[in-house]
């Protein structure tokens, strides 16, 4: 199995847009942005005239993240790309603004050209296009933990030679239908937000054979699922995702120097997570998760893991109140971790380059 | 890497549930593209579908879709004599599109007319498609690795192979893997408005075709290495001995017009399973019936294996397009070919079409010594599998 590592980072969110660089600013030195959206403009410079007409917002953050990868990690596409995207919700305002349009004037009010976004594949579709992957292409749909998933599964990808390189991603909008439901019924207590966030995956050795930039590594990624109902939360403590990555980098839970976990502020889900960590991994390493500070989406799970390598190099570890502060860690080998309601279970061992 | 191989088949077709159903009304060159029910067609062009008749059985509460899987994946779990102890350890991958957004649809409808909102949490709950892994993995105990692809009509067939490759990598020895969809207003009215639905029942290969059937079901398969399977003395239905998947990056609804993509996944497939184009004879196509991608899925076919390479027959014409679920039900459709040594047939197919320079098997199934076949799957978005099965031995 080939060694994977992280040769460009790409994101859009209310908080930074950017390349790694732009990210370890923010890290270094966090703040909470005092809305999830994105503002008007926030991806003009990053997709031309033509995609800005034509394409959905959604669609939009996901092509600028891409080439903000992409062009960090100095990635030839045609020498074969492959794209695997998560996301929790794909391009719902196009379904809610294709419906609207028979609700409000009958099969008269129908619009073929919005018909393809209320697939949840469209940013995966324009995406591919507009940078030209050809490889193997996914869109993983899952609540909480779709972007780690995501880079999880591409990981894999690389890993066994399945394709050459891979754009991993993640992406969600925020919705106004959804979030008055989550409302509704109570369910807001998550900080959300939207935004896109994207890695460039491939070989160590063919990313030193080009002298691209090697900004960290992923020893291993696992993805299981722990009893659950759909949308519970389980009693179950074992860790079978955390076992598997361990077991696959031939680390113990004292090597890791740091954690970033998915805790989103959703009370039984965190605490669900906290006893799956404590019972896998005690309590030697200090926790992070970023969701206070840039609000859940699919592309903070991706988030995360630039996060991870930033903090493998650095030693320093964003505060997880949400506070604009740092700590110390020991840098190198850290974990990052997802658990969402459900049971699917997320892990990646994550390690300087 | 390991052989994978197929041990367990479940269906919920247009034709009713189960796997006997599903080849009876297939082997029959059965039509099951009729008036749709399910919801409100007045003023569309097209006005057919193909659903899967009453009783679904389950839960009323639960989402249509679920439904379908359940009963799709407790077939196939149960055929491949799974317990609860393989269970646990099994990988689940789905492939879904539409998820729940049937009853999703109808809360939606019922705020926008009413101009109230009714109290429907699980509408939301249930409905993206996640939710079926969800409910599957939770109902029958999954604790391998799940995830649900959404690879527009290819995804059913995406999640064999997806399954195909934790299994082949030695993630998992066994996992369960297939599509489900349910007919939803937006699918209906999404092809109505593009124009792609035919308002006959659809007539893929057929020079006079004008357009797609939109369907509903559910396919499921167990899939786990040859080892294992040998080892418990499952009954083996054939090995999925390799598989493509490509992209087009050319155009969000249309197919790349020389067929390269296709091509690409075909080929793949066959490296994948170090088999030659001279070894398969039977492609069970995408086959949707529109002009378009017959003709280029033609062409693709004739590079890969030569004009008249193999025989070509398209379960479309009898089932409708199930979406999500095509590319799994037609994996499924397959292997019961190879185990029959029966070609299906292509119904309503009265005139070829000449730029189609195979044999389409029309309106009636056709005996023939199989060996291997592909089944040929592509979305939106430029999504193309190609799964290759091998027969079995004994």
């Amino acid at each position: 199995m080939a060694r994977v590592v992280i040769t460009g980072v790409g994101v859009v969110s209310a908080a930074v847009s950017g390349d790694s660089a732009a990210l370890g600013a923010f890290l270094a030195a966090p703040f909470a942005p005092a809305a999830g959206a994105l503002g008007a403009g926030a991806v003009a410079a990053l997709v031309d005239p033509g995609e800005s007409r034509r394409l959905s917002r959604v669609c939009q953050f996901t092509i600028a993240a891409a080439r903000l990868a992409l062009r960090e990690s100095g990635l030839d596409p045609a020498a074969g790309l492959g794209l695997v995207v998560g996301t929790e919700f794909g391009d719902l305002a196009s379904t809610h603004a294709f419906a609207d349009g028979f609700l409000a004037r009958g099969p008269g009010g129908l619009s073929a050209l919005l018909f393809p976004n209320t697939v949840m594949n469209t940013m995966v579709a324009t995406t591919a296009i507009a940078v030209g992957a050809r490889e193997l292409a996914l869109t993983l749909n899952a609540p909480t933990v779709a972007g780690e998933l995501a880079v999880a599964r591409a990981t894999a990808a690389v890993a066994s030679g399945r394709v050459p390189a891979v754009l991993a991603g993640g992406v969600d909008e925020l919705d106004p239908v959804v979030e008055h439901e989550l409302k509704r019924f109570g369910l807001d207590a998550e900080r959300r937000a939207e935004g896109a966030a994207f890695l460039v995956l491939e070989p160590r050795v063919a990313a030193e054979a080009r002298g691209a930039p090697v900004l960290g590594e992923i020893s291993a990624a696992a993805w299981r699922a722990l009893p659950a109902r759909p949308w519970g939360v389980g009693r179950t403590c074992r860790a079978p995702a955390i076992e598997a990555v361990l077991e696959a980098a031939g680390a113990r839970a004292a090597d890791l120097g740091w954690i970033y976990a998915s805790g989103s502020c959703d009370e039984a889900r965190d605490r669900w997570e906290e006893q799956v960590l404590g019972a896998a991994l005690g309590s030697a390493a200090p926790v992070s998760t970023l969701g206070r500070l840039l609000g859940r989406h699919a592309g903070l799970g991706v988030l995360r893991v630039a996060a991870g390598a930033w903090t493998a190099r650095s030693g320093l570890l964003p505060a997880t109140d949400g506070a604009a502060r740092v700590e110390r860690v020991r840098p190198g080998r850290g974990l990052v971790h997802g658990l969402a309601r459900g049971g699917t279970h997320v892990a990646l061992v994550v390690d300087a380059a | 890497m390991k052989q994978v191989v197929v041990t367990g088949l479940g269906a919920v077709s247009p034709y009713g549930a189960g796997v006997a159903e599903f080849w009876k009304g297939l082997a029959g060159g059965a039509c099951a593209i009729r008036d749709l029910t399910l919801i409100e067609t007045d003023g569309f062009r097209c006005r057919l579908a193909a659903e899967v008749p009453e009783p679904l059985g389950g839960s009323a509460r639960r989402t249509r879709a679920d439904r379908l899987a359940i009963a799709a994946a407790g077939e196939a779990l149960a055929d491949a004599g799974l317990g609860a102890r393989d269970c646990a350890a099994a990988a689940l991958v789905v492939g879904a599109v539409g998820g729940g957004m049937l009853e999703a649809e109808a809360w939606y409808w019922r705020t926008a007319r009413a101009g109230t909102r009714p109290a429907s949490l699980s509408a939301l709950r249930a409905v993206l498609p996640s939710a079926h892994a969800e409910t599957l993995g939770s109902r029958f105990g999954l604790g391998g690795p799940r995830h649900t692809v959404v690879t527009a009509c290819s995804s059913g067939a995406v999640a064999l192979a997806e399954a195909s490759e934790l299994i082949a990598a030695g993630v998992v020895d066994v996992a369960l893997a297939g599509g489900v969809d349910a007919i939803t207003r937006i699918c209906f009215m999404g092809f109505n408005a593009l124009k792609l639905l035919d308002p006959a029942p659809c007539r893929p290969f057929d020079r006079e075709r004008r357009g797609m059937s939109i369907g509903e079901g559910a396919g499921f398969m167990v899939l786990e290495t040859e080892a294992r399977a040998r080892a418990r003395g499952a009954r083996v239905y054939a090995t999925l001995a390799g598989h493509g998947m490509t992209t087009d990056a050319f155009h969000v609804t249309a197919p790349e017009p020389e067929g390269d993509g296709m091509v690409r996944a075909m080929r793949a497939a066959l490296v994948g399973g170090g088999i030659t184009p001279a070894e398969v004879q039977y492609a069970n196509a995408h086959g949707t019936g529109t002009p378009q991608n017959d003709r280029i899925e033609a062409r693709a076919l004739a590079r890969v294996f030569g004009e008249g390479g193999l025989l070509v027959s398209s379960s479309k014409s009898m089932i409708g397009h199930t979406m999500a679920a095509a590319g799994s039900l037609e994996a499924i459709a397959t292997v019961l070919a190879l185990g029959h040594d029966l070609v299906p047939p292509t119904a309503n197919l009265a005139t070829p079409d000449p730029d189609v320079p195979f044999d389409c098997v029309p309106r009636t199934a056709r005996a023939t010594r199989l060996r291997c076949a592909i089944s040929n799957s592509f979305g939106f978005g430029g999504q193309n599998v190609t799964l290759l099965f091998r027969r079995s031995v004994a």
